[in-house]
């Protein structure tokens, strides 16, 4: 299979104003630090990490949709999209969607759910208006909408039906690549098994390529064929579904996996918890060696001395730890 | 042992712009001294307004209890005084909220907002309560309470609002602790401590625990019993274990299956989610005499929609309300 994304040493950071420093006092809080993956064509990448690791920082900008300074490489077919400008960053954008995780806020509520699907094709292609309006009934089957539901409202949308709207919106230019932020946290259990089959059914008819943000391991598990695990700004693990989910190699990966409920009795009796005590360092002053070292269970005093890099791991993935390398 | 909590026959009408509709449809349960029971189901099944119902903290003016009684520690809490209901909120029966931040106030300190607590609940002094707020903090394993006493809420992590929360309503030793999806807006890692916490207070005060979830894995890993609500009435009650592996409710089912649970060994193939069709039917659609989950059911019969179901009882202790709860 062909690396449809290559990531090289994505950075993200935002300008913030520092405490202490007095007026126009600036520092920068680096939400994505030097990050390295690819993703092959067709398949799921899952990014896992807690809240602020910055995973919707990451995706947002290999989508072209962050704020922040960004460095380093996207390629996409080959090619890196950060410089694109123009008519070649409109070609881009057909190719890269975003689905959000909050069916609410992410439709414009004075737009009626037709002209919302029909807006990437407004704005992104040359379409005629009976090519578009074919489009937009075509989606509408697709992600399971009524024909006389187009001209609703989004209030007059059920949450899962909002996010099936959200759905065909970014379906609508034909993408290669479908960015995911947590596309079912806000759902209840029913409705989130029906928009992940959906997304899983979508991806098999259009050969989609998704990049998915979770923090439900067990919606991970499901949906990805990889995994990148994130932890302030790091990827920590990356590793395929399989081999991650059965045989961790990073701390965290192991305290993140011990710390999910499951209602399986085996599956409890057999986990250890593994607690990882405190909070995540302060973004603003990250410590010098590893980012995990103030709360990792095993770490050894050369773990704060210097930063561990993303290596081959024990279990045919990468890994970033002083005391978990292949051999 | 009489329970020390008697739920019977409630039923709660809210008064809305559409008419008068029973949130609550005759509920019974019952809850055991150190008991930990976890209400599940989607939201809008009513499993909020039940734990409002007994904190005495109906919404104003448009909620109420028409029949049935809430029996606490041998008192009727339908019948009590709002200032009866006021001294047992804090004293006995304590709840936190999903969102810690919207249930903190955010220009007093944390250490100030349990002082607070101690001292109109405990009648504690000055000193006595910011002394007794440190070591509550420290209970629920905030680092270095000392200085964080003195911190505002926004100085907090999500996860330690959370704790202070908990702080709070430990504040005056409750016998029972109502958690409304305390975890929900949290990370997994942040989730086990608050769960841990929690089973610990319960070993340590003998706290019974009602919390709320729709999560089956944290049921699985905290309760005892479980009792599944859709559109207002029970759908079914019994030990969690037992239920896990055997549901006699379609909807509870459906709730177990439709979940990607994360296994220990995950296989290469993956099947489709199974799918409970359509949403939780809205307010206005509650109490009917009929089934209120035929339309999402894959059993439904005739009957269903005819005659509301009674309450099928196994042996094993199982509770179900359907009409075909013995071939589920
Ligand atoms: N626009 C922004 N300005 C400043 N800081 C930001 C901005 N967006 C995100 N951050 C910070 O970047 C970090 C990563 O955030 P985010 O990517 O949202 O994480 P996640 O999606 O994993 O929760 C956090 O510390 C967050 O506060
Ligand atoms: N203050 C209110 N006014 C009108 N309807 C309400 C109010 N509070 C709750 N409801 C309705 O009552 C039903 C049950 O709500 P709730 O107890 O919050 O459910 P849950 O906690 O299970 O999500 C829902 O249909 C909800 O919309
Ligand atoms: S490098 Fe050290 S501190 Fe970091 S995860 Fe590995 S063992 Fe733990
Ligand atoms: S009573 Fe009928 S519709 Fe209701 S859950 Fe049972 S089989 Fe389904
Ligand atoms: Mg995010
Ligand atoms: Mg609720």
């Amino acid at each position: 299979m062909t690396e449809l994304l290559e990531i090289e040493n994505l950075s993200v950071r935002f300008p913030v104003r520092k405490k202490g420093a007095g007026w126009g006092g600036k520092t920068y809080l680096t939400a994505v630090d030097s990050v390295n993956f690819t993703v092959r064509k067709g398949e799921t990448l899952a990014i896992v990490g807690e809240s602020g690791s910055g995973k919707t920082t990451a995706a947002l900008a290999i989508a072209r949709l962050v704020t922040g300074e960004t460095t380093g490489q996207v390629r996409l077919e080959g090619k890196d999209i950060l410089p694109l400008q123009q008519e070649q960053l409109k070609a881009m954008r057909r190719k890269v969607q975003v689905i959000f995780q909050d069916p609410y806020s992410s439709l414009n509520p004075r737009q009626r759910a037709e002209d919302i699907v029909r807006e990437p094709l407004d704005s992104l292609t040359g379409k005629s208006a009976s090519e578009k309006a074919a489009i937009v009934d075509e989606l509408f089957a697709a992600v399971g909408l009524r024909p006389e539901q187009k001209r609703l409202f989004p209030h007059q949308f059920s949450g899962g039906q909002r996010q099936r709207i959200g759905i065909a919106r970014a379906l609508s230019t034909r993408p290669e690549v479908i960015i995911c932020d947590e596309p079912v946290s806000a759902l209840d259990v029913a409705v989130q098994a029906q928009i992940l089959n959906l997304l899983r059914r979508l991806q098999a008819d259009f050969g989609l390529t998704y990049l998915f943000i979770s923090h439900d391991l067990g919606v991970v598990q499901h949906m990805c064929d990889s995994v990148a695990v994130m932890y302030m700004g790091k990827i920590v693990e990356h590793a395929d579904r399989i081999a991650l989910f059965s045989n961790p190699q990073h701390p965290y990966t192991e305290a993140l996996l011990s710390a999910v409920p499951s209602v399986d009795a085996k599956r409890r009796e057999e986990t250890r918890r593994i607690l990882i005590p405190g909070d995540p360092p302060d973004p603003l002053n990250l410590p010098k060696g590893c980012r995990f070292a103030s709360r990792c269970p095993i770490a050894e005093p050369r773990c704060s001395e210097s930063e561990p890099p993303l290596k081959q791991a024990g279990n045919g993935g990468m890994v970033a730890c002083h005391l978990r390398e292949a051999g | 042992m009489e329970p020390l909590l008697k739920v019977e026959n409630l039923r709660i009408e809210l008064a809305t712009r559409a008419g008068v509709a029973p949130v609550i449809d005759d509920l019974s349960f019952e809850l055991g001294h150190g008991e930990n029971i976890s209400f599940v189901g989607e939201s809008g099944c009513g499993k909020s307004m039940t734990a409002l119902a007994i904190m005495g903290l109906l919404p104003d003016r448009i909620g109420r209890i028409a029949s049935g009684r809430i029996i606490f520690d041998g008192e009727d809490l339908t019948k009590a005084s709002e200032k009866r209901l006021r001294d047992l909120r804090g004293n006995e029966i304590s709840m936190i909220f999903q969102e810690p931040m919207t249930s903190l106030n955010p220009v007093y300190t944390v250490g100030e907002q349990i002082a607070e607590v101690l001292r109109e609940h405990e009648k504690l002094g000055k000193t006595a309560a910011h002394n007794a707020a440190i070591e509550l903090l420290d209970a629920v394993r905030i680092p270095n309470p000392k200085g964080r006493v003195n911190d505002y809420p926004f100085q907090m992590s999500g996860g330690q609002r959370q704790r202070v929360m908990i702080a709070i309503a430990l504040a005056c030793k409750p016998k029972i602790l109502i958690a409304d999806e305390p975890t929900t807006a949290l990370d997994v890692t942040v989730q086990a401590q608050i769960f841990d916490l929690l089973r610990d207070l319960r070993k340590e005060f003998g706290t019974s625990i009602i919390m709320i979830t729709h999560d089956m894995g944290a049921v699985a890993e905290m309760a005892e019993r479980m009792i599944v609500m859709y559109a207002g009435r029970k759908a079914e009650v019994g030990p969690v274990q037992q239920i896990i592996e055997h549901a006699r409710h379609p909807y509870t089912k459906g709730l177990i299956s439709c979940v990607p649970h994360i296994m220990a060994d995950p296989t290469f193939e993956r099947e489709e989610l199974t799918e409970i069709p359509g949403i939780v039917p809205g307010l206005g659609e509650f109490g009917q005499n009929k089934c209120l989950f035929a339309e999402r059911c894959n059993m439904v019969v005739d009957k269903c929609l005819r005659k509301r179901p009674p309450e099928a009882v196994f042996a094993n202790g199982q509770k179900a309300a359907c009409w075909r709860a013995e071939e589920v």
